[in-house]
């Protein structure tokens, strides 16, 4: 049964989407990056030394939107080189995908951890004048951890976008591929993914991990800024013992964030298409777009009922602010 | 239709979208890197960033509905799968980013700019933490995101499906996609210029003083990125399949 089939593929991307965003803030918590990374910026020029990797590389969105789209386009051209080469065998087109994709992936690994490399140094060269040293240990240690990470979430987010453009001939239900071509899909993934993790997974390490010596349940005051927590459970802490600790929350909150965006995004439109009667005569495409939109504004509501009564759980739980 | 027709509703569609994306932008809670920190309300990153998540979310699903229609995809119903595609990324977002300020680090949700919610009534101020800009996303900045969210998806869907259509632009599918994303990225940019840092939604006092300049300069850039569009559909270079 073909729609079977594609509500399977379906559960597949979200499961390689919650993955994926994990993956993504955990790598961004061991080369710190993007917003938490501004006090790691800082607290050289307050004079706390510290063995961070300052990976100062852009926003998470972009950077992940430049590492995905690497291993899409290579996977795309290794795909239209092999796949007529096993076309012409009679064998499945299943292998070139295999292929292509860690081999993509692996590149876009690769040229991430080089931009990492030099941004560190970069960074910690300018923190010179605040003597602040360049640890050769911290600098080799972090950068295979990074490269790995992010592999996992390059290589989930490439077999996500190949998977929704190809769809239709996975799934046997003709119309259901998405039109953008492969390296579009995951600059598209890539950007969410990013844009995800630096809105959630970046609370845990900045709040928690990184002010870990303040008091838990207050928000950070602008006098601690730069007073970042250098001394760990034994010795000095580097990025590794942050990666360790924000993968109990952190990492896996927000990889639960993307795989409910991506989980509910494509399951209300496949209702959609089978409201509007697809792969069948009667198709009406304006019923399969309405059906989606109002399932969709019916989630939206349901988010915001959910939001109200966490935020007043929290309030009477936790009640006001005590302390001065 | 009359061809002098087709262009002139080509450039107004995407002054709209453009608008509707700036609109977007002022409209979402933004901490930026203080929020990381729980020292200002807001989603934890930067305008760009998010909007541009959130729309190319909303472009996405925007694309798999265009393509439900074999020719002439209805424009306003692919805006709205849009604006609901990028909707739902922004509730999903805030929804998860206040779980991890409330169980990850034991903050309350509350503004920093007003002393008391507009829309739930409740009193701000003696939840925030003292010397900070308020932290967490409090339920106005949670349904000025949603409505952020709606904003800016329907805007880079609308632009997206005057491109791809065939009865308008009739530019390749990649092509109408990144086109659609590049117009948004710059309208976007231009309003984080404006806002300057940090806006915590429609309640906050920034938003009044700072959203007329934002959509007028969001007006030129997109009527500037339309006169391009429209130069490409009248010279011919980009119809059809050619990238």
């Amino acid at each position: 049964m073909p729609v079977i089939s594609l509500f399977a593929w379906m559960l597949v991307i979200a499961f390689l989407a919650f993955i994926a965003c994990m993956f993504e803030d955990l790598e961004s918590d061991i080369g710190s990056q993007s917003n938490p990374n501004s006090q790691v910026q800082l607290a050289p020029e307050m004079g706390y030394i510290h063995r961070y990797f300052n990976k100062a590389i852009s926003g998470e969105g972009l950077s992940y939107a430049l590492s995905c789209t690497i291993a899409g386009t290579i996977a795309m051209l290794m795909l239209l080189k092999l796949e007529p080469m096993l076309a012409a065998k009679d064998m499945s087109l299943g292998y070139a995908a295999v292929l292509a994709i860690p081999v993509g992936a692996a590149v876009g690994s690769l040229v991430h951890m080089v931009r990492s490399s030099v941004c560190h140094v970069g960074r910690e060269a300018a923190h010179k004048r605040f003597e602040q040293p360049i640890y050769l240990d911290v600098f080799y240690g972090h950068l295979l951890p990074i490269a790995t990470h992010n592999f996992m979430a390059v290589i989930c987010i490439t077999a996500i976008a190949y998977i929704q453009c190809n769809l239709g001939i996975l799934s046997g239900v003709t119309g259901a591929s998405n039109p953008f071509p492969l390296p579009l899909l995951c600059l598209i993934w890539g950007l969410t993914v990013g844009a995800i993790g630096s809105s959630t997974g970046d609370i845990h390490y900045g709040t928690e991990r990184e002010f870990q010596d303040k008091p838990f349940g207050e928000g950070r005051r602008v006098v601690y800024h730069g007073q970042i927590c250098r001394y760990g459970d034994c010795g000095i802490r580097t990025s590794k013992d942050v990666a360790a600790f924000c993968a109990k929350y952190g990492g896996p909150a927000t990889g639960l964030a993307f795989g409910l965006i991506v989980l509910f995004e494509n399951w209300r439109t496949v209702i959609g298409m089978l409201l509007g009667d697809l792969a069948g005569p009667a198709w009406n495409p304006s019923i399969a777009a309405a059906g989606g939109i109002g399932i969709g504004i019916g989630i939206a509501i349901v988010l915001i009922i959910l939001a109200r009564t966490l935020e007043k759980w929290a309030r009477n739980k936790y009640g006001p602010f005590v302390g001065e | 239709m009359e061809p002098i027709t087709v262009y002139l509703l080509v450039l107004v569609c995407i002054i709209i979208g453009g608008i509707l994306s700036s609109l977007a932008v002022h409209l979402m809670p933004v901490g930026g890197a203080p929020a990381a920190m729980a020292t200002a309300t807001g989603i934890a990153t930067g305008c760009v960033m998010l909007m541009t998540g959130a729309a190319v979310t909303g472009l996405f699903t925007a694309s798999t509905v265009a393509s439900f229609w074999v020719t002439n995809p209805n424009v306003i119903l692919v805006a709205l799968s849009g604006a609901v595609g990028s909707m739902l990324m922004m509730g999903f977002t805030m929804f998860v980013g206040n779980l991890i300020y409330i169980f990850g680090a034991g903050i309350v949700p509350c503004s920093g700019r007003v002393a008391v919610d507009p829309i739930t009534k409740e009193s701000q101020t003696e939840y925030k933490t003292p010397r900070t800009d308020g932290h967490g996303v409090p339920t106005v900045s949670f349904v000025s995101g949603i409505l952020g969210g709606f904003s800016g998806g329907f805007g880079g869907a609308l632009i997206y499906v005057m491109l791809v259509s065939d009865s308008y632009a009739h530019f390749s599918v990649a092509t109408a996609g990144i086109v659609a994303m590049g117009i948004f990225i710059a309208n976007a940019i231009i309003a984080a210029y404006n806002i300057g840092g940090t806006i915590e939604g429609f309640h906050d006092p920034k938003f009044k003083a700072r959203i007329r300049t934002g959509l007028t300069c969001s007006l030129i850039v997109s009527a500037l990125c339309g006169v391009i569009v429209v130069i490409a559909m009248l010279t011919g270079t980009l119809v059809g399949g050619v990238m």
